[in-house]
Protein backbone atom coordinates (compact mmCIF):
# COMPACT_ATOMS: atom_id res chain seq x y z
CA UNK A 1 0.00 0.00 0.00
CA UNK A 2 1.01 3.29 -1.02
CA UNK A 3 1.04 5.86 1.55
CA UNK A 4 2.22 9.47 1.53
CA UNK A 5 4.40 8.58 4.50
CA UNK A 6 6.21 5.65 3.14
CA UNK A 7 6.76 7.68 -0.18
CA UNK A 8 8.11 10.27 2.14
CA UNK A 9 10.54 8.43 3.93
CA UNK A 10 11.49 6.24 0.99
CA UNK A 11 12.39 9.11 -1.04
CA UNK A 12 14.07 10.98 1.93
CA UNK A 13 16.50 8.44 2.40
CA UNK A 14 16.77 8.24 -1.74
CA UNK A 15 17.54 11.54 -2.07
CA UNK A 16 19.81 12.13 0.52
CA UNK A 17 22.11 8.90 -0.69
CA UNK A 18 22.06 10.23 -3.77
CA UNK A 19 23.23 13.22 -2.82
CA UNK A 20 25.92 12.08 -0.64
CA UNK A 21 27.38 9.53 -3.50
CA UNK A 22 26.85 12.40 -6.13
CA UNK A 23 28.57 14.81 -3.55
CA UNK A 24 31.46 12.66 -2.47
CA UNK A 25 31.90 12.02 -6.16
CA UNK A 26 32.51 15.33 -7.20
CA UNK A 27 34.68 16.09 -4.02
CA UNK A 28 36.73 13.28 -5.16
CA UNK A 29 37.18 14.32 -8.31
CA UNK A 30 38.19 17.77 -7.42
CA UNK A 31 40.42 16.00 -4.90
CA UNK A 32 42.44 14.65 -7.58
CA UNK A 33 42.29 17.19 -10.30
CA UNK A 34 42.60 20.63 -7.91
CA UNK A 35 45.44 18.92 -6.09
CA UNK A 36 47.95 21.17 -5.28
CA UNK A 37 51.83 19.49 -4.86
CA UNK A 38 53.03 20.60 -1.46
CA UNK A 39 56.44 19.95 -0.94
CA UNK A 40 56.61 16.94 1.41
CA UNK A 41 59.29 19.03 3.39
CA UNK A 42 56.95 21.33 4.09
CA UNK A 43 55.03 19.17 5.34
CA UNK A 44 57.53 17.45 7.56
CA UNK A 45 59.07 20.61 8.64
CA UNK A 46 54.82 21.36 9.73
CA UNK A 47 54.95 18.16 11.90
CA UNK A 48 58.29 19.08 13.52
CA UNK A 49 57.33 22.82 14.48
CA UNK A 50 55.43 23.31 17.84
CA UNK A 51 53.00 25.25 15.51
CA UNK A 52 52.37 27.81 18.48
CA UNK A 53 52.04 30.56 15.30
CA UNK A 54 53.53 32.74 18.04
CA UNK A 55 55.14 34.86 15.15
CA UNK A 56 58.32 35.04 16.95
CA UNK A 57 60.19 34.32 13.95
CA UNK A 58 59.25 37.29 11.78
CA UNK A 59 56.95 35.19 9.62
CA UNK A 60 52.85 35.01 9.93
CA UNK A 61 52.81 31.51 11.78
CA UNK A 62 54.05 28.25 11.57
CA UNK A 63 52.87 27.40 8.06
CA UNK A 64 54.72 30.44 6.44
CA UNK A 65 57.79 29.65 8.18
CA UNK A 66 57.57 26.28 7.33
CA UNK A 67 57.53 27.45 3.67
CA UNK A 68 60.10 30.05 4.22
CA UNK A 69 62.17 27.40 5.43
CA UNK A 70 62.44 25.14 1.76
CA UNK A 71 61.28 27.72 -0.90
CA UNK A 72 62.96 31.00 0.57
CA UNK A 73 66.04 29.72 2.42
CA UNK A 74 64.88 31.07 5.58
CA UNK A 75 66.77 30.26 8.61
CA UNK A 76 66.38 26.38 10.12
CA UNK A 77 67.17 28.46 13.81
CA UNK A 78 64.50 31.06 14.16
CA UNK A 79 61.74 29.30 16.03
CA UNK A 80 62.31 30.26 19.80
CA UNK A 81 59.56 28.12 21.17
CA UNK A 82 61.05 24.80 19.49
CA UNK A 83 64.29 25.76 20.81
CA UNK A 84 67.58 24.28 19.72
CA UNK A 85 66.06 20.66 19.54
CA UNK A 86 63.81 21.70 16.47
CA UNK A 87 66.61 23.45 14.80
CA UNK A 88 68.71 20.61 14.68
CA UNK A 89 65.53 18.41 13.21
CA UNK A 90 65.12 21.09 10.73
CA UNK A 91 68.65 21.09 9.53
CA UNK A 92 68.36 17.59 9.28
CA UNK A 93 65.11 17.71 7.14
CA UNK A 94 66.58 20.15 4.94
CA UNK A 95 70.00 19.09 4.95
CA UNK A 96 72.29 21.80 5.78
CA UNK A 97 74.10 22.72 9.01
CA UNK A 98 72.70 24.48 12.08
CA UNK A 99 74.62 27.84 12.48
CA UNK A 100 75.45 27.99 15.66
CA UNK A 101 73.17 29.84 17.83
CA UNK A 102 72.09 30.67 21.42
CA UNK A 103 68.35 31.39 22.18
CA UNK A 104 67.23 34.64 22.40
CA UNK A 105 65.62 35.96 25.99
CA UNK A 106 63.99 39.27 25.94
CA UNK A 107 66.15 41.77 28.38
CA UNK A 108 64.64 45.13 29.74
CA UNK A 109 67.25 47.84 29.31
CA UNK A 110 66.39 50.20 32.44
CA UNK A 111 66.47 49.08 35.86
CA UNK A 112 65.06 51.98 37.67
CA UNK A 113 61.80 51.31 40.09
CA UNK A 114 58.90 53.30 40.43
CA UNK A 115 60.61 55.08 43.13
CA UNK A 116 63.90 55.63 41.89
CA UNK A 117 62.10 57.56 38.99
CA UNK A 118 62.19 61.49 39.21
CA UNK A 119 60.23 64.20 38.18
CA UNK A 120 56.79 61.98 38.10
CA UNK A 121 52.94 63.58 37.43
CA UNK A 122 50.25 61.78 38.69
CA UNK A 123 48.62 59.98 35.49
CA UNK A 124 45.11 59.01 35.10
CA UNK A 125 44.43 58.08 31.69
CA UNK A 126 44.07 55.05 30.67
CA UNK A 127 46.54 52.15 32.47
CA UNK A 128 48.39 51.01 29.06
CA UNK A 129 52.10 51.93 28.18
CA UNK A 130 50.80 53.04 24.72
CA UNK A 131 48.48 55.72 26.05
CA UNK A 132 50.74 56.63 28.67
CA UNK A 133 53.91 56.98 25.94
CA UNK A 134 51.58 59.28 23.78
CA UNK A 135 51.62 62.44 27.01
CA UNK A 136 54.19 64.23 27.97
CA UNK A 137 55.44 64.14 31.28
CA UNK A 138 54.58 61.56 32.86
CA UNK A 139 57.86 60.94 34.37
CA UNK A 140 61.06 62.70 33.84
CA UNK A 141 62.57 60.15 31.75
CA UNK A 142 61.26 59.78 28.52
CA UNK A 143 63.47 57.04 27.75
CA UNK A 144 62.81 53.99 30.61
CA UNK A 145 59.93 52.33 31.64
CA UNK A 146 56.56 53.08 32.17
CA UNK A 147 56.10 50.60 34.52
CA UNK A 148 52.32 50.36 33.10
CA UNK A 149 52.52 46.75 32.26
CA UNK A 150 51.57 46.20 28.11
CA UNK A 151 54.29 43.64 28.19
CA UNK A 152 52.94 41.78 30.62
CA UNK A 153 49.65 41.57 28.52
CA UNK A 154 51.32 40.90 25.41
CA UNK A 155 53.12 37.83 26.87
CA UNK A 156 51.18 34.76 26.71
CA UNK A 157 53.72 32.78 28.78
CA UNK A 158 53.92 34.70 32.06
CA UNK A 159 57.39 35.71 32.13
CA UNK A 160 57.11 39.04 32.33
CA UNK A 161 56.08 41.33 35.71
CA UNK A 162 55.55 44.69 36.91
CA UNK A 163 57.96 44.50 40.49
CA UNK A 164 58.18 47.76 41.63
CA UNK A 165 56.60 49.64 38.92
CA UNK A 166 59.94 47.90 36.27
CA UNK A 167 59.14 45.41 33.87
CA UNK A 168 60.86 42.45 34.94
CA UNK A 169 61.73 39.03 33.21
CA UNK A 170 60.88 35.80 34.49
CA UNK A 171 64.02 33.95 32.81
CA UNK A 172 62.29 30.42 33.96
CA UNK A 173 59.34 30.84 31.62
CA UNK A 174 60.76 33.53 28.88
CA UNK A 175 61.09 31.41 25.89
CA UNK A 176 62.37 34.55 23.62
CA UNK A 177 59.10 34.93 21.20
CA UNK A 178 59.32 38.54 20.85
CA UNK A 179 56.18 39.32 21.90
CA UNK A 180 56.94 42.28 24.75
CA UNK A 181 59.80 43.43 22.57
CA UNK A 182 57.40 44.50 19.77
CA UNK A 183 54.84 45.71 21.91
CA UNK A 184 57.02 47.95 24.58
CA UNK A 185 56.20 51.49 23.16
CA UNK A 186 59.50 52.61 24.16
CA UNK A 187 61.33 49.31 22.89
CA UNK A 188 63.53 49.36 25.61
CA UNK A 189 63.47 45.49 25.24
CA UNK A 190 65.65 44.26 23.51
CA UNK A 191 66.44 40.08 22.43
CA UNK A 192 70.22 38.95 23.50
CA UNK A 193 71.51 35.88 22.91
CA UNK A 194 72.25 34.27 26.25
CA UNK A 195 75.19 32.12 25.48
CA UNK A 196 75.70 31.31 28.94
CA UNK A 197 73.65 31.18 32.07
CA UNK A 198 73.91 34.71 33.71
CA UNK A 199 74.47 37.49 30.73
CA UNK A 200 75.80 41.02 31.69
CA UNK A 201 73.49 43.56 30.58
CA UNK A 202 72.91 47.91 30.00
CA UNK A 203 70.11 48.42 32.68
CA UNK A 204 69.60 51.76 30.75
CA UNK A 205 67.82 53.30 27.72
CA UNK A 206 68.80 56.95 28.08
CA UNK A 207 70.42 58.39 25.52
CA UNK A 208 71.05 62.20 27.37
CA UNK A 209 74.02 63.50 29.12
CA UNK A 210 74.93 62.87 32.76
CA UNK A 211 73.26 66.18 34.41
CA UNK A 212 69.70 65.55 32.11
CA UNK A 213 69.87 61.71 33.63
CA UNK A 214 70.58 62.45 37.28
CA UNK A 215 67.66 64.75 37.02
CA UNK A 216 65.34 62.28 36.07
CA UNK A 217 66.62 58.67 37.51
CA UNK A 218 68.14 57.44 40.36
CA UNK A 219 70.16 54.54 38.89
CA UNK A 220 70.73 55.76 35.28
CA UNK A 221 73.75 55.38 32.99
CA UNK A 222 75.14 58.81 32.83
CA UNK A 223 77.64 58.01 29.70
CA UNK A 224 80.83 58.35 31.74
CA UNK A 225 82.25 55.53 30.05
CA UNK A 226 84.24 53.93 32.88
CA UNK A 227 83.46 50.67 31.66
CA UNK A 228 84.11 51.05 28.47
CA UNK A 229 87.34 51.71 29.50
CA UNK A 230 87.45 48.24 32.03
CA UNK A 231 86.00 45.92 29.92
CA UNK A 232 87.08 44.74 26.37
CA UNK A 233 83.41 43.73 25.63
CA UNK A 234 81.83 47.01 26.29
CA UNK A 235 81.97 50.32 23.65
CA UNK A 236 79.98 53.39 23.89
CA UNK A 237 77.20 53.76 21.43
CA UNK A 238 76.20 57.69 21.91
CA UNK A 239 76.07 58.18 25.98
CA UNK A 240 75.55 54.53 26.00
CA UNK A 241 77.83 51.68 26.63
CA UNK A 242 76.61 48.48 24.54
CA UNK A 243 78.08 44.81 25.45
CA UNK A 244 79.59 42.91 22.32
CA UNK A 245 77.52 39.97 22.36
CA UNK A 246 79.22 38.41 19.38
CA UNK A 247 82.28 37.73 21.32
CA UNK A 248 80.27 37.33 24.59
CA UNK A 249 81.06 33.99 26.25
CA UNK A 250 81.10 32.79 30.07
CA UNK A 251 85.02 33.74 30.83
CA UNK A 252 84.30 37.28 29.90
CA UNK A 253 85.52 39.52 33.42
CA UNK A 254 83.37 42.41 34.03
CA UNK A 255 84.00 42.59 37.89
CA UNK A 256 86.05 45.99 37.25
CA UNK A 257 83.50 47.73 35.14
CA UNK A 258 81.01 46.68 36.98
CA UNK A 259 83.32 48.24 40.42
CA UNK A 260 83.52 51.44 38.62
CA UNK A 261 80.17 52.25 37.48
CA UNK A 262 78.92 55.20 39.74
CA UNK A 263 75.11 54.08 39.12
CA UNK A 264 73.30 50.56 38.82
CA UNK A 265 73.91 50.57 34.87
CA UNK A 266 75.05 46.80 34.31
CA UNK A 267 72.89 43.91 35.58
CA UNK A 268 73.46 40.50 35.34
CA UNK A 269 69.99 38.67 34.06
CA UNK A 270 68.91 35.08 34.11
CA UNK A 271 69.97 32.39 36.39
CA UNK A 272 71.30 33.62 39.67
CA UNK A 273 75.09 32.67 39.88
CA UNK A 274 76.31 30.29 42.62
CA UNK A 275 77.23 32.70 45.91
CA UNK A 276 73.59 34.11 45.19
CA UNK A 277 72.18 30.92 45.93
CA UNK A 278 74.90 30.19 48.69
CA UNK A 279 73.97 33.76 50.22
CA UNK A 280 70.34 33.10 50.04
CA UNK A 281 70.73 29.08 51.36
CA UNK A 282 70.32 29.33 54.72
CA UNK A 283 67.10 31.50 54.86
CA UNK A 284 63.79 29.72 55.11
CA UNK A 285 60.92 30.44 52.64
CA UNK A 286 57.70 32.23 54.18
CA UNK A 287 55.25 29.88 54.20
CA UNK A 288 52.35 29.67 51.89
CA UNK A 289 50.20 32.59 51.94
CA UNK A 290 46.51 31.27 52.44
CA UNK A 291 43.53 33.26 51.19
CA UNK A 292 42.59 36.05 53.19
CA UNK A 293 38.57 36.58 52.34
CA UNK A 294 38.33 39.40 54.25
CA UNK A 295 40.61 41.23 51.95
CA UNK A 296 38.45 40.52 48.61
CA UNK A 297 36.79 43.75 48.46
CA UNK A 298 36.47 45.24 45.59
CA UNK A 299 39.50 47.17 44.20
CA UNK A 300 38.60 47.57 40.94
CA UNK A 301 39.67 51.33 39.44
CA UNK A 302 36.81 53.09 37.95
CA UNK A 303 37.78 55.99 35.95
CA UNK A 304 36.09 58.42 33.53
CA UNK B 1 9.15 47.53 -12.98
CA UNK B 2 7.46 46.20 -10.15
CA UNK B 3 9.79 43.03 -9.80
CA UNK B 4 13.09 45.19 -9.81
CA UNK B 5 11.24 47.39 -6.74
CA UNK B 6 10.14 44.12 -5.44
CA UNK B 7 14.68 42.81 -5.57
CA UNK B 8 15.89 46.34 -4.24
CA UNK B 9 13.37 46.07 -1.26
CA UNK B 10 14.84 42.75 -0.76
CA UNK B 11 18.26 43.33 -1.22
CA UNK B 12 18.02 46.46 1.35
CA UNK B 13 15.89 44.73 3.31
CA UNK B 14 18.66 42.29 3.89
CA UNK B 15 21.45 44.51 3.97
CA UNK B 16 19.79 46.68 6.36
CA UNK B 17 16.73 46.99 7.84
CA UNK B 18 17.24 43.07 8.67
CA UNK B 19 20.47 42.88 8.68
CA UNK B 20 21.58 39.61 9.77
CA UNK B 21 24.00 40.05 12.32
CA UNK B 22 22.27 42.95 13.86
CA UNK B 23 18.21 42.35 13.71
CA UNK B 24 18.58 38.54 13.50
CA UNK B 25 21.42 37.41 15.72
CA UNK B 26 22.55 34.84 13.45
CA UNK B 27 26.58 34.79 12.52
CA UNK B 28 27.30 36.45 15.10
CA UNK B 29 30.62 34.10 16.06
CA UNK B 30 32.42 35.55 13.26
CA UNK B 31 31.13 38.73 13.97
CA UNK B 32 32.76 38.62 17.08
CA UNK B 33 35.53 36.94 16.73
CA UNK B 34 36.84 38.28 13.27
CA UNK B 35 36.47 41.81 14.32
CA UNK B 36 39.62 42.77 15.61
CA UNK B 37 40.89 44.60 12.86
CA UNK B 38 39.02 46.75 9.87
CA UNK B 39 40.58 44.22 7.29
CA UNK B 40 40.59 40.44 8.23
CA UNK B 41 37.28 41.90 8.93
CA UNK B 42 36.52 43.01 5.84
CA UNK B 43 38.20 39.78 4.14
CA UNK B 44 35.45 37.37 6.21
CA UNK B 45 32.93 39.47 4.95
CA UNK B 46 33.80 39.20 1.52
CA UNK B 47 34.08 35.56 2.04
CA UNK B 48 30.56 35.44 3.25
CA UNK B 49 29.02 37.03 0.87
CA UNK B 50 30.74 34.69 -1.46
CA UNK B 51 29.93 31.47 0.15
CA UNK B 52 26.13 32.91 0.80
CA UNK B 53 25.72 33.54 -2.58
CA UNK B 54 26.73 30.03 -3.84
CA UNK B 55 25.06 28.08 -0.65
CA UNK B 56 21.59 30.39 -1.87
CA UNK B 57 22.14 29.40 -5.25
CA UNK B 58 22.58 25.36 -4.81
CA UNK B 59 20.10 25.16 -2.03
CA UNK B 60 17.68 27.24 -4.03
CA UNK B 61 17.88 24.70 -6.70
CA UNK B 62 17.01 21.69 -4.58
CA UNK B 63 14.60 23.47 -2.57
CA UNK B 64 12.34 24.04 -5.75
CA UNK B 65 12.91 21.15 -7.14
CA UNK B 66 12.60 18.60 -4.40
CA UNK B 67 12.00 19.97 -0.62
CA UNK B 68 9.22 22.07 -1.24
CA UNK B 69 5.43 20.68 -0.66
CA UNK B 70 4.64 20.64 -4.77
CA UNK B 71 8.22 20.46 -5.82
CA UNK B 72 8.16 18.18 -8.89
CA UNK B 73 10.29 15.56 -8.22
CA UNK B 74 8.28 14.33 -4.99
CA UNK B 75 4.91 15.43 -7.01
CA UNK B 76 6.36 12.58 -10.27
CA UNK B 77 7.44 10.11 -8.01
CA UNK B 78 3.80 10.43 -6.13
CA UNK B 79 2.11 10.00 -8.97
CA UNK B 80 3.86 7.59 -11.03
CA UNK B 81 3.31 5.12 -8.11
CA UNK B 82 0.23 6.13 -8.31
CA UNK B 83 -1.17 8.17 -5.41
CA UNK B 84 -3.77 10.35 -5.12
CA UNK B 85 -3.03 13.88 -7.09
CA UNK B 86 -4.63 15.41 -4.18
CA UNK B 87 -2.49 14.62 -1.52
CA UNK B 88 1.38 16.12 -1.60
CA UNK B 89 4.51 14.98 -0.67
CA UNK B 90 6.46 17.01 1.37
CA UNK B 91 10.27 16.40 1.86
CA UNK B 92 11.37 20.10 4.11
CA UNK B 93 11.99 18.14 6.88
CA UNK B 94 14.92 17.17 5.28
CA UNK B 95 16.39 20.82 4.78
CA UNK B 96 18.61 21.39 7.55
CA UNK B 97 20.81 18.51 6.71
CA UNK B 98 20.53 19.01 3.02
CA UNK B 99 21.59 22.36 3.69
CA UNK B 100 24.46 21.73 5.81
CA UNK B 101 25.62 18.92 3.40
CA UNK B 102 25.35 21.46 0.28
CA UNK B 103 26.85 24.65 2.26
CA UNK B 104 30.04 22.29 3.47
CA UNK B 105 31.00 20.53 0.41
CA UNK B 106 30.56 23.46 -1.67
CA UNK B 107 32.48 25.66 0.49
CA UNK B 108 35.12 22.20 0.36
CA UNK B 109 34.69 22.84 -3.79
CA UNK B 110 35.59 26.52 -3.86
CA UNK B 111 38.79 26.39 -1.02
CA UNK B 112 40.06 23.55 -3.77
CA UNK B 113 39.38 25.03 -6.68
CA UNK B 114 40.28 28.55 -5.17
CA UNK B 115 43.42 26.71 -3.93
CA UNK B 116 44.10 25.56 -7.47
CA UNK B 117 44.04 28.33 -9.76
CA UNK B 118 43.81 31.49 -7.30
CA UNK B 119 46.81 31.16 -5.23
CA UNK B 120 47.27 34.48 -3.91
CA UNK B 121 43.26 34.64 -3.25
CA UNK B 122 43.17 31.50 -1.03
CA UNK B 123 45.97 33.19 0.83
CA UNK B 124 44.26 35.99 1.46
CA UNK B 125 40.74 34.32 2.32
CA UNK B 126 41.44 30.94 2.15
CA UNK B 127 41.97 30.75 5.76
CA UNK B 128 38.07 31.83 6.13
CA UNK B 129 36.79 29.66 4.34
CA UNK B 130 36.43 26.61 6.13
CA UNK B 131 35.19 28.43 9.42
CA UNK B 132 32.06 29.66 7.46
CA UNK B 133 31.09 26.37 6.35
CA UNK B 134 28.82 25.76 8.70
CA UNK B 135 28.27 29.63 9.85
CA UNK B 136 24.69 30.04 10.78
CA UNK B 137 24.46 33.17 8.75
CA UNK B 138 24.55 31.39 5.61
CA UNK B 139 21.97 28.93 7.14
CA UNK B 140 19.50 31.58 7.50
CA UNK B 141 19.94 32.37 4.06
CA UNK B 142 18.75 29.27 3.10
CA UNK B 143 15.88 28.83 5.43
CA UNK B 144 14.74 31.55 4.77
CA UNK B 145 14.34 31.16 1.29
CA UNK B 146 13.02 28.17 2.10
CA UNK B 147 9.91 29.94 3.62
CA UNK B 148 9.33 32.16 0.77
CA UNK B 149 9.13 28.58 -1.31
CA UNK B 150 6.97 27.19 1.08
CA UNK B 151 4.43 29.71 0.71
CA UNK B 152 3.06 29.43 -2.64
CA UNK B 153 2.08 33.22 -3.35
CA UNK B 154 5.42 34.29 -2.80
CA UNK B 155 7.21 31.28 -4.73
CA UNK B 156 10.40 33.19 -5.28
CA UNK B 157 12.69 33.02 -8.65
CA UNK B 158 16.56 32.42 -7.98
CA UNK B 159 16.87 35.64 -8.99
CA UNK B 160 15.15 36.65 -5.91
CA UNK B 161 16.87 33.83 -3.37
CA UNK B 162 20.45 35.44 -4.76
CA UNK B 163 19.66 39.13 -4.55
CA UNK B 164 18.76 38.18 -0.70
CA UNK B 165 21.93 35.92 -0.52
CA UNK B 166 24.20 38.93 -1.86
CA UNK B 167 22.08 41.95 0.60
CA UNK B 168 22.50 39.65 3.49
CA UNK B 169 26.54 38.83 2.81
CA UNK B 170 27.07 42.85 2.20
CA UNK B 171 25.02 43.49 5.76
CA UNK B 172 27.19 41.11 7.54
CA UNK B 173 29.96 43.14 5.89
CA UNK B 174 28.82 46.44 7.10
CA UNK B 175 28.17 44.94 10.31
CA UNK B 176 31.81 43.66 10.75
CA UNK B 177 33.54 46.32 9.23
CA UNK B 178 31.57 49.20 11.45
CA UNK B 179 32.94 46.71 14.82
CA UNK B 180 35.92 46.23 13.81
CA UNK B 181 36.37 49.95 12.97
CA UNK B 182 34.72 50.77 16.59
CA UNK B 183 37.31 47.81 18.59
CA UNK B 184 39.78 49.79 16.71
CA UNK B 185 39.59 52.27 18.74
CA UNK B 186 38.26 50.74 21.87
CA UNK B 187 41.56 49.87 22.44
CA UNK B 188 42.65 53.25 23.06
CA UNK B 189 39.51 53.60 25.52
CA UNK B 190 39.16 53.59 29.44
CA UNK B 191 37.02 50.37 29.70
CA UNK B 192 36.32 49.60 33.65
CA UNK B 193 38.02 46.20 33.87
CA UNK B 194 35.10 44.25 33.93
CA UNK B 195 34.29 44.66 31.11
CA UNK B 196 36.99 44.68 29.28
CA UNK B 197 37.01 41.91 26.25
CA UNK B 198 34.13 40.20 25.33
CA UNK B 199 31.82 42.40 27.62
CA UNK B 200 32.34 45.45 26.25
CA UNK B 201 32.30 44.05 22.66
CA UNK B 202 28.69 42.61 23.38
CA UNK B 203 27.55 45.96 24.74
CA UNK B 204 29.09 47.62 21.29
CA UNK B 205 26.91 45.37 19.45
CA UNK B 206 23.85 45.79 21.70
CA UNK B 207 24.23 49.35 21.21
CA UNK B 208 24.89 48.48 16.94
CA UNK B 209 21.53 47.00 17.14
CA UNK B 210 19.74 49.13 18.40
CA UNK B 211 21.30 51.72 15.75
CA UNK B 212 20.53 49.72 12.89
CA UNK B 213 16.40 48.81 14.59
CA UNK B 214 16.41 52.41 13.11
CA UNK B 215 16.21 51.25 10.02
CA UNK B 216 12.83 49.38 10.61
CA UNK B 217 9.66 51.43 8.90
CA UNK B 218 12.01 52.40 5.89
CA UNK B 219 10.76 49.78 3.71
CA UNK B 220 7.63 51.21 2.71
CA UNK B 221 9.00 54.51 2.27
CA UNK B 222 11.69 52.71 0.16
CA UNK B 223 8.83 51.00 -2.13
CA UNK B 224 7.60 54.87 -2.53
CA UNK B 225 10.61 56.61 -3.56
CA UNK B 226 11.77 53.59 -5.58
CA UNK B 227 8.44 53.88 -7.34
CA UNK B 228 8.31 57.55 -8.21
CA UNK B 229 11.86 57.86 -9.50
CA UNK B 230 11.70 54.51 -11.93
CA UNK B 231 8.18 56.27 -13.41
Amino acid sequence: MVTPVTVTMVLAAVVLSLLAIAMAWVLGWANKTFHVEVDPKVEAILDVLPGANCGGCGYVGCGEYAEAVVHADADVALCAPGGAGCAQRLAEIMGVEVTESAPYRAVVHCAAKRYQRLQQTPYDGEVTCASANLVGGVQGCTYGCLGLGDCTRACDYDAIHLVDGLATVDYEKCIGCKACARTCPRNIITMVPFKCERMLVVACSNQDKGPDVKAVCEVGCIGCTACSRKAELMHMEGNLPVVDYDRYDATADFTEARKKCPREGMLYVGKPSAEDLAAVAGETLPDRVEADFRTTVDDTEWRG
Amino acid sequence: MDTLIALIQIAIGAALINNFVLYYFVGICPFLGVSRRVDTAFGMGCAVTFVISIAATLSWAFTYFILRPEAPLPTWVWETLGGDPGTKVDLSVLSYIMYIFVIASSVQFVEMYVRKFFPPLYKSFGVFLPLITTNCAILFACLKILAELQDPEQLWGLHQALTLAVGGGVGFTIAICLMAGIREELDMCDVPKPLRGAGISLIVAGIMAMAFAGFAGMDSGIKDALAMFLK
